[in-house]
């Protein structure tokens, strides 16, 4: 008897483990080799042609010194502004879609879009869209915002912000949906007691709803919070770090000290410092979100 | 709102009726009552402009939103005059498809949108296998491990891996994929082939499929692997159409990798062809776009067809 459940549960290890073999593999080789590897890659010296040799410290001490990584570390902290911006939009987006209203599925459709396209489009896109004489120029001028055309992607003061406003454009949609499944998700009870107590719309909106959603405005501020440091395809596509280095990105750097001067071990370091400041940030936004006020 | 003085008349007769005394009705509700229905109406007259307004707002948005698409197509059509006009057009004035024949008789287009729908189709079908198999124990059998690799997955998601990049490139070379085509698609769709986040997909689609069903099975003699095909992947159905178009999605926006890790570009997908195009067209505005378009439409048409799992499959994320 004893023998024969012992039995069965080999037989359930083992199948058990068949199942997930294909994914464990892809996982040890591309996921947790990587993290290993790279964690020593940024304490070695490294060709590929010839095994990797300690060198301690160095990569960080080098890296120290370049001032592309510094631009770059410095601009993934003030691209997290971008993160209260399209939380904020995307919430107040949702609550307005999240209504039944003829032809909104329509209008979620419209800003879903962006989501759904490539970085490669949406960079060429917006290329053109921030031109000198291109649409944006345009519009601003007939509002009055600007009396002279300027190109906003070869300023160096303002190009970093016109990327940013490129992510909020692609962006706000993904994390709509998120909120507007977390506001479908809240029994509609809770509102309509607050409802009858007297509360007006703004006061539940502030008071119940919000409070309701924290567990999803957590997940998305994290999410937003992470490829905000991580940002990457908007730079690579719209500026290549220009002008003047006044776009370089920690990844951008990354990208370029391994796939263009070949110094592995350097961006393996710099890989370590972004992994590092972007724990930080998580953890914040855990101990801020999860627990006390939004 | 101007149907208000009108149901003042109708509506007593299917009201309570009036209180009375001595047959002469009561006067005292009327006014209230009369007062009552001016407020509703004003209600539903600033519900009106509310909505009004709603709409007002959510038009701008949809207009920011969906704008560069719209120029970027009519600029594609346009056969005359500058790229750059005052005002921008609303509407190509001399439409054309020559801007199309331009790009598609100079770059091998057809070659990048073969690429895509290999890469896509075979990473969205291989991601897929591999994701719902290894959901399938994580959520459904007990065997020592479980609980270790169910938490590497989880940390996978929240310990960020920058050094991904670098090695995996390194791999890649090592593993020599990049010597036959075979090797080369290969090269583009392994490292996202395993994705934790569609496993754990995966796994909470299973955990809510009743036990007994799969009790009636075993008791059956139905292995795991008949269990797995014959009930579970048929009953999650939703999840796995719905994590099929994400990573159909990732698959066919994809770029960045496919440019660091191939050599031969004539194994590029249609985004990383589009780049290198831009690189090529610098000046050539009308070609670009043409190009942009090409590459554009397949995922909204896919996106078009599917959004309704597509937009459930996200909301499963925070539903539970």
């Amino acid at each position: 008897m004893r023998a024969a459940t012992l039995k069965a549960r080999l037989r359930t290890t083992l199948v058990a483990y068949a199942f997930l073999a294909p994914a464990l593999v892809l996982l040890a080789i591309y996921t947790f080799w990587p993290m290993l590897f790279g964690t020593y890659l940024a304490f070695a010296k490294y060709n590929v042609i010839k095994p990797p040799e300690w060198v301690g410290l160095d990569n960080f001490r080098r890296l120290a010194a370049q001032a592309h990584f510094w631009t770059g570390l410095l601009n993934s902290l003030r691209y997290v502004m971008v993160v209260p911006v399209i939380q904020i939009t995307a919430i107040a987006v949702a609550v307005l879609v999240n209504r039944r209203l003829p032809a909104i599925g329509l209008f979620r459709t419209a800003y879903y879009i962006p989501v759904v396209t490539s970085f490669a489009v949406v960079g060429i896109m917006w290329g053109w869209m921030y031109n000198q004489y291109g649409p944006v120029n345009y519009v601003l001028q007939l509002l009055g915002i600007l009396d002279r055309p300027i190109s906003f992607l070869n300023r160096p003061s303002i190009a970093l912000y016109a990327v940013m406003f490129v992510t909020l454009w692609k962006g706000f949609g993904y994390y709509m949906v998120l909120y507007l499944a977390g506001l479908q998700s809240i029994d509609p009870s809770f509102e309509e007691a607050a409802v009858i107590d007297g509360a007006s719309r703004w006061h539940v909106f502030w008071k119940v709803t919000l409070p309701l959603l924290r567990p999803v405005i957590l997940l998305c501020s994290l999410l937003s919070t992470i490829s905000a440091i991580k940002v990457f395809e908007e730079i690579f596509v719209m500026t290549g770090g220009g002008p003047a280095g006044s776009t370089y990105t920690a990844l951008y750097y990354i990208y370029s000290k391994a796939f263009q001067d070949f110094q592995y071990g350097q961006a393996a370091a710099a890989s370590l410092v972004v992994a590092a400041v972007s724990l930080i940030f998580s953890i914040i936004n855990f101990k801020y979100v999860r627990g006390g006020q939004i | 709102m101007p149907a208000a003085p009108s149901s003042t008349q109708q509506v007593p007769s299917r009201a309570r009726p009036v209180p009375s005394v001595a047959g002469v009705a009561v006067a005292r509700p009327e006014p209230a009552r009369q007062a009552a229905r001016r407020m509703k109406a004003v209600r539903r007259a600033r519900r009106g402009v509310g909505t009004f307004l709603v709409y007002v707002l959510l038009m701008a948005i949809a207009i920011t939103t969906v704008y560069p698409f719209f120029w970027t197509v009519i600029t594609s059509f346009e056969s005359v005059g500058a790229v750059f006009n005052f005002p921008p057009p609303v509407w190509p004035q001399e439409p054309t498809l020559r801007h199309y024949r331009t790009v598609v008789e100079t770059v091998p287009l057809g070659r990048y949108v073969l690429n895509s729908t290999i890469i896509s189709v075979s990473g969205v079908l291989l991601s897929v296998l591999v994701a719902t198999l290894a959901g399938y124990p994580l959520a459904r059998l007990k065997f020592p491990g479980r609980d270790l690799i169910f938490g590497a997955i989880i940390a996978t998601l929240i310990l960020p891996n920058e050094a991904g990049l670098i090695v995996n490139y390194i791999t890649t070379i090592k593993l020599g994929l990049l010597h036959t085509s075979v090797g080369q698609y290969a090269a583009v769709i392994l490292p996202s082939l395993a994705s934790t986040v569609g496993i754990f997909l995966m796994r909470q689609a299973y955990l809510a499929i009743p036990e007994e069903l799969l009790e009636a099975a075993r008791v059956d003699g139905a292995s795991e692997l008949r269990i797995w095909w014959k009930i579970m992947v048929p009953l999650t159905a939703p999840s796995i159409a719905a994590f099929g178009i994400l990573q159909f999605v990732g698959f066919w926006n994809s770029f960045l990798w496919a440019i660091i890790v191939l050599t031969d570009k004539s194994y590029y997908p249609l985004a990383s062809g589009l780049l290198d195009l831009q690189g090529q067209f610098a000046t050539n505005t009308r070609a670009i776009a043409s190009g942009t378009v090409i590459a554009m439409v397949p995922i909204l048409v896919v996106f078009l067809f599917g959004q309704r799992y597509f937009m459930r499959g996200l909301e499963g994320a925070v539903k539970q």
